[in-house]
C-alpha cells in the first residue's frame, strides 16, 4: 500500500484525540464532491511517502500522538491495509479508519483481528441504489449489499465507530438526512458534514454555497429523531 | 561685535513675546539671563554674553511685531551649541512636537492600523508620551544608556511612561479588605457588600491602576475571591455577575487614551494549596468564618460561568481581547472533580474563540500571571503572604528587551565575542534598571500626595507598591535571528543551531543572575511582547548594517514589513508541527522565570474541545513548556461589524 501523504499532527480527525493522518490513493468510487479527487484521479502525480519516515516521526513522538487516521482515496482498496495498521499497532499506535464500507471484507477482517480502534464509515445517500449512485459517481448496480453488511457488522461489533454524511445542496434534499437518519436507526453516532466548496473537481458542484450553521442544526434535528448522538462538523 | 553690543544695549528692542505661561510681554533680555541660571546653572557673564547675540539675531531678523518664547529659546540654544555649550543646551530644551505631526495626529486618522485609537484621548496620550519619552531619555537615563536605547542596542520599554512602573499583578482581597479609596476621588467606599459593587470597585480599581502603571494589571484567584460573595447566587445571577465582569472590563476601552485596560483574570478550578486554609473574607470586609476551600462550590460556578461568557462572546459573536483567562494547569486540577468537563469547556473557548491561556504549574510551583506572557513564580516569603493574600501584590518595575541579531552582526562569527556583547549591554540595561528604580523611588517617597500616590496608599501597613518584590526584565527579540546569522542556520533547521539558542538563553539567564546578585535587585528573563519592538530593531539594523541584516531578516524588505523573530520562538512562517514547537520553544521556558508562551495557529480548523484538552494534559506532562494558548484566525469588518473564521 503506497502512502500519498502524510499529516504529521491533525486535531481535527478524531475527537478527544491527537493524530497523524495518512492519505492511500485509489478509490472505488466517483463522488463528485470529493475534496482529494487528485488521490483518485491520478494518484501517480504524488511521491510516495516513505514508511519508515512516517514511523519515526510516531516513534519519537509517540508520547503525544494517540493514533493514526488512515483516509483515503479509499484505503480497503488496498489489500495490505491490514499489515499497514498491525505495523502501526505494534508501536502502540490507535488506528482510525476513514472507509466507505463497500468492502465489508476488509473492514470485517480488520475489526476481527483489532486492527482499528474507530471506524469512521460514509453513508453517502439514503439506501436507494439509484440515489446512491448518483451520490457516489459510481453505478453501483442495483446492490448496496457492502454497505449495509457495513453498517450492520459496525453497529454490533463493538468497535467504536461513526457513521457520517457530507450534506451537498442540490445533490440531496433535508429528507435524505432524515431518510439516512432511519436507516441508522439505533446507531451510535451520526455526523452531518458541512460541503466546503474548496477543491472540487466536478464544475457544477464549485459554485454551490455550503449550508449554513443554522441548516446543519435543522439537519442534526432531523436526524436526532433517529439517532441519539448527531452533530455537525464543518467551518 | 562688542562695541556694537555695547552701543545697543541701552536701548532694548520694541517688540512682545508671547510666553508659554499664557501672556504678551515686553521684550526683556535679563529674562534670558536668569532662565539660563536658573535653568542650567550657566555662569552670568557668559549668560549676558549668550542673551546679547540673541538679541542681535533677533533685531538682524526684521521680526516686526511678536516673537515667542519657544523661538527664543530655539536661538538660545543655536548660540550655545556655537559656544560648545554641550551640557547646557540639554538642559535648556525644551520639549515638544512639531506643528506638523500635532496636526497628523490630530485631524488624520491613521486607518490602516487598527491598534492606534484615534480619539482626542488618545492623541493625548500620544502627545504626553512623546514628550514623557523625550524627558526619560534626556533626564532619567545618562547619555550612554540612552544612545543604547536610540541606537536599537536595546530598547527600554514605555519610556513615554517612565514615571509609573511596567506592570502589576493584585489581589482581590485588598478591595474586599480595605474598599474603596482612589487618589483625587472625593468620595470613598467601605468593603463592598454585594458581589455586584465587589466588582464595580474591581473595573473602578483596575482603571486607577492602569493610570498607575504602563502596562497589564493581573489578578489573582478572581473566581475564588469572589466565592464568598457568591454564596446562594442562582445561577441566572451568576451568568449575570459574570458576563457583567467581562464586558465591563472588555469595554473599558473608553479609559486612558481609548487604550483597554491590559487585564487579566487567573481562573483555578481546584484550591491552590498557598490559600488552603486561609481564613476567607467576606461582604463588609469581615472574615465569614470559613476557609477558602468551604467556597469551592462558588468558586467553581463562577468559574465556569466567565466560560461560558467567553464562548459566547461579545453582542457579536467576536471574542474578548480582555481581560485574559489564564487558566492555571496544576497537579491538583486534575485530583479535582469535575475537571474533565471544565477542562472541556475551556477547551471549547480555546477551538471557538481562542481566548484561554493554560497557565502550567508544575510541581510546586504557583505563577501569577499578569499579562500574555509574563508570570511570576510564587517564592517561600510569598507563601508566607498567602496567608494574608491582600498583600500578594507584585509588580515588574521596567522592561529591556536586548536586540540579540545585532550582537550576532557585531561579533563576526566570534563565540566569545557574541557573549561578551551580550555581557556588556545587558549591564547597561541593568544600569538603566537602576535608574528607573531611583526615579520611582523618588516618586514614590512623596507620599500619597506624591505623583504615585495610589501606590503609595498603606491600608495594611506597607505601601500598596511593594518596592521590595519589584523585578526588572530582560527581554529578548531575535534569538532565531542571532542563531541564523550566528550559525548559518535557524533554529528548527538542525540540532546545533536550536542548541547554540539554549546555550544562549542560559548564558542570558546567569547573566541576569549575577547582575542581579551584585547590584541587590531582582533580575529575570521575560519573554517580551514586543511586535512592534522587532519591527523597530530590524528597520534600524537594516539602515545601519544593511546586507548582514537583510539576509537574516522576516518579512518583506521591499514592503517595508520586515521583522525579527519575537524573543525565542522558533520561526513564525515556517509549518513546525504544534508538538515540535510546544516542545522545543519549551525548553526555553524553564529559563526564562518571568514567563513565556508558546501559541498554536489553528487557522480555519475548529478541533473537538477534547483534542485540544487532550494536547493541554500532555503539554502539561510531558514538556517543559510554561503556557499555551491555541490562536484561530480571524478577520473582522470593521465596516459590517461580522466576523468570520480564516483570514479574508
Amino acid at each position: 500500500m503506497d502512502v500519498k501523504g502524510f499529516m504529521e499532527t491533525s486535531l481535527v480527525d478524531w475527537d478527544g484525540r491527537i493524530a497523524s493522518l495518512v492519505f492511500t490513493p485509489g478509490c472505488n468510487l466517483r463522488c463528485p464532491y470529493c475534496y482529494n479527487h487528485e488521490l483518485v484521479y491520478e494518484p501517480g502525480s504524488y511521491d510516495n511517502v516513505p514508511k519508515e519516515s512516517i514511523f519515526s516521526f510516531l516513534d519519537e513522538h509517540s508520547d503525544f500522538i494517540d493514533g493514526v487516521v488512515i483516509v483515503g482515496g479509499e484505503p480497503t482498496v488496498h489489500s495490505d491495509l491490514p499489515d499497514f495498521c498491525r505495523a502501526l499497532k505494534e508501536r502502540g499506535m490507535m488506528v482510525k479508519l476513514d472507509t466507505n464500507g463497500t468492502r465489508f471484507g476488509v473492514l470485517k477482517a480488520l475489526i476481527n483481528e483489532n486492527l482499528v480502534d474507530y471506524v469512521a464509515m460514509d453513508v453517502k445517500a439514503p439506501l436507494e441504489p439509484e440515489k446512491y449512485s448518483r451520490v457516489a459517481g459510481v453505478d453501483m448496480n442495483g446492490n448496496l449489499d457492502g454497505i449495509v453488511r457495513s453498517i450492520e457488522l459496525l453497529k454490533a461489533s463493538g468497535v467504536d465507530y461513526e457513521f457520517r454524511t457530507t450534506y451537498v445542496p442540490t445533490l440531496m434534499e433535508p429528507e435524505d438526512i432524515e431518510d439516512i437518519a432511519r436507516e441508522l436507526r439505533g446507531a451510535k453516532r451520526y455526523v452531518l458534514q458541512k460541503y466546503a466548496p474548496l477543491n472540487i473537481r466536478v464544475e457544477e458542484l464549485r459554485g454551490v454555497a455550503p449550508p449554513t450553521d443554522e441548516e446543519m442544526d435543522a439537519l442534526v434535528e432531523r436526524a436526532r429523531r433517529y439517532v441519539e448522538d448527531v452533530k455537525w462538523r464543518g467551518k | 561685535m562688542e562695541t556694537r553690543l555695547e552701543s545697543k544695549d541701552a536701548t532694548d528692542l520694541a517688540l512682545f513675546v508671547k510666553v508659554s505661561r499664557g501672556d504678551i510681554v515686553e521684550w526683556d533680555r535679563q529674562r534670558i539671563v536668569e532662565s539660563l541660571i536658573h535653568e542650567t546653572g550657566l555662569d552670568r557673564e557668559t549668560a549676558e554674553k549668550i542673551s546679547l547675540e540673541v538679541r542681535d539675531i533677533v533685531e538682524d531678523s526684521g521680526i516686526k511685531k511678536y516673537l515667542t518664547g519657544p523661538l527664543i529659546r530655539e536661538l538660545v540654544n543655536t548660540q550655545l551649541i556655537r559656544h560648545g555649550l554641550i551640557d547646557t543646551r540639554t538642559d535648556y530644551t525644551r520639549l515638544g512636537v512639531p506643528i506638523f505631526d500635532v496636526h497628523e495626529m490630530v485631524v488624520q486618522h491613521n486607518k490602516e492600523n487598527a491598534n492606534v485609537p484615534h480619539g482626542p484621548e488618545a492623541t493625548n496620550l500620544s502627545l504626553a508620551e512623546s514628550i514623557k519619552k523625550q524627558y526619560a531619555l534626556l533626564k532619567v537615563f545618562p547619555s550612554e544608556i540612552a544612545a543604547g536605547h536610540e541606537r536599537g542596542d536595546f530598547h527600554l520599554h514605555d519610556l513615554g511612561m517612565i514615571d509609573r512602573p511596567y506592570c502589576s499583578g493584585n489581589s482581590l482581597e485588598y478591595i474586599k479588605k480595605f474598599g474603596l479609596n482612589l487618589p483625587n476621588a472625593l468620595s470613598i467606599s467601605k468593603p463592598p457588600k454585594h458581589p455586584e459593587v465587589l466588582l464595580l470597585h474591581l473595573i473602578k480599581f483596575s482603571a486607577a491602576l492602569q493610570g498607575s502603571f504602563a502596562g497589564a494589571i493581573g489578578w489573582d484567584a478572581v473566581n475564588l475571591f469572589f466565592a464568598p460573595f457568591l454564596k446562594g447566587v442562582d445561577d441566572k445571577r451568576m451568568e449575570q455577575i459574570a458576563q457583567m465582569l467581562v464586558f465591563e472590563f472588555a469595554q473599558q476601552a473608553v479609559a486612558r487614551g481609548g487604550q483597554s485596560i491590559f487585564s487579566d483574570l487567573n481562573i483555578y478550578w481546584e484550591i491552590p494549596k498557598h490559600f488552603e486554609g486561609v481564613p476567607a473574607i467576606g461582604p463588609g470586609g469581615e472574615f465569614t468564618g470559613n476557609n477558602y476551600e468551604d467556597y469551592l462550590p462558588e468558586a467553581q460556578r463562577f468559574a465556569t460561568a466567565l466560560f461560558n461568557v467567553y464562548k459566547g462572546g461579545d453582542g457579536m459573536g467576536r471574542p474578548f481581547f480582555f481581560p485574559k483567562p489564564q487558566l492555571h494547569i496544576t497537579e491538583r486540577l486534575f485530583k479535582t472533580e469535575g475537571y474533565e468537563e471544565f477542562l472541556n469547556l475551556a477547551a471549547e473557548v480555546s477551538s471557538r474563540m481562542g481566548n484561554t491561556y493554560y497557565v502550567m504549574d508544575r510541581g510546586e510551583t504557583a505563577k501569577i500571571s499578569e499579562c500574555c506572557r509574563l508570570s511570576f513564580k510564587l517564592e517561600e516569603q510569598d507563601f508566607e503572604d498567602a496567608k494574608t493574600p491582600w498583600k500578594m501584590r507584585y509588580s515588574a518595575m521596567q522592561n529591556a528587551t536586548l536586540n540579540l541579531p545585532r550582537v550576532a552582526y557585531q561579533a563576526n562569527g566570534d563565540d566569545e565575542e557574541l557573549f561578551d556583547i551580550i555581557s556588556e549591554r545587558m549591564k547597561l540595561m541593568a544600569q538603566a534598571h537602576e535608574y528607573k528604580r531611583r526615579f520611582i523611588t523618588r516618586l514614590l517617597s512623596m507620599g500619597n500626595q506624591g505623583p504615585l500616590g495610589l501606590l503609595a496608599m498603606t491600608k495594611d501597613g506597607e505601601p500598596y507598591y511593594r518596592l521590595h518584590r519589584a523585578t526588572f526584565l530582560f527581554g529578548m527579540v531575535g534569538l532565531n535571528e542571532m542563531v541564523q546569522y550566528h550559525t548559518g542556520e535557524e533554529m528548527h533547521q538542525s540540532r546545533e543551531a536550536f542548541k547554540f539558542g539554549l546555550r544562549t538563553i542560559a548564558y542570558m539567564n546567569k547573566e541576569s543572575e549575577r547582575l542581579g546578585e551584585e547590584m541587590g535587585m531582582r533580575f529575570v528573563l521575560e519573554q517580551t511582547p514586543a511586535e512592534s519592538t522587532a519591527y523597530r530593531m530590524a528597520k534600524l539594523d537594516l539602515a545601519h548594517f544593511g546586507d548582514k541584516a537583510a539576509s537574516v531578516m522576516k518579512g518583506s524588505i521591499e514592503l517595508g514589513e520586515m521583522y525579527y523573530t519575537n524573543s525565542t520562538y522558533l520561526n513564525v512562517r515556517e509549518r513546525i508541527n504544534p508538538i515540535e514547537r510546544v516542545k522545543k520553544e519549551g525548553m526555553f521556558h524553564p529559563m526564562i522565570h518571568a514567563g513565556s508562551l508558546t501559541h498554536i495557529w489553528l487557522g480555519e480548523a475548529r478541533p473537538d474541545p477534547a483534542s485540544i484538552a487532550n494536547f493541554v494534559i500532555k503539554t502539561f506532562k510531558k514538556t517543559l513548556n510554561d503556557q499555551i494558548c491555541f490562536s484561530p484566525e480571524f478577520t473582522s469588518c470593521l465596516d459590517c461589524g461580522k466576523t468570520v473564521r480564516g483570514l479574508a
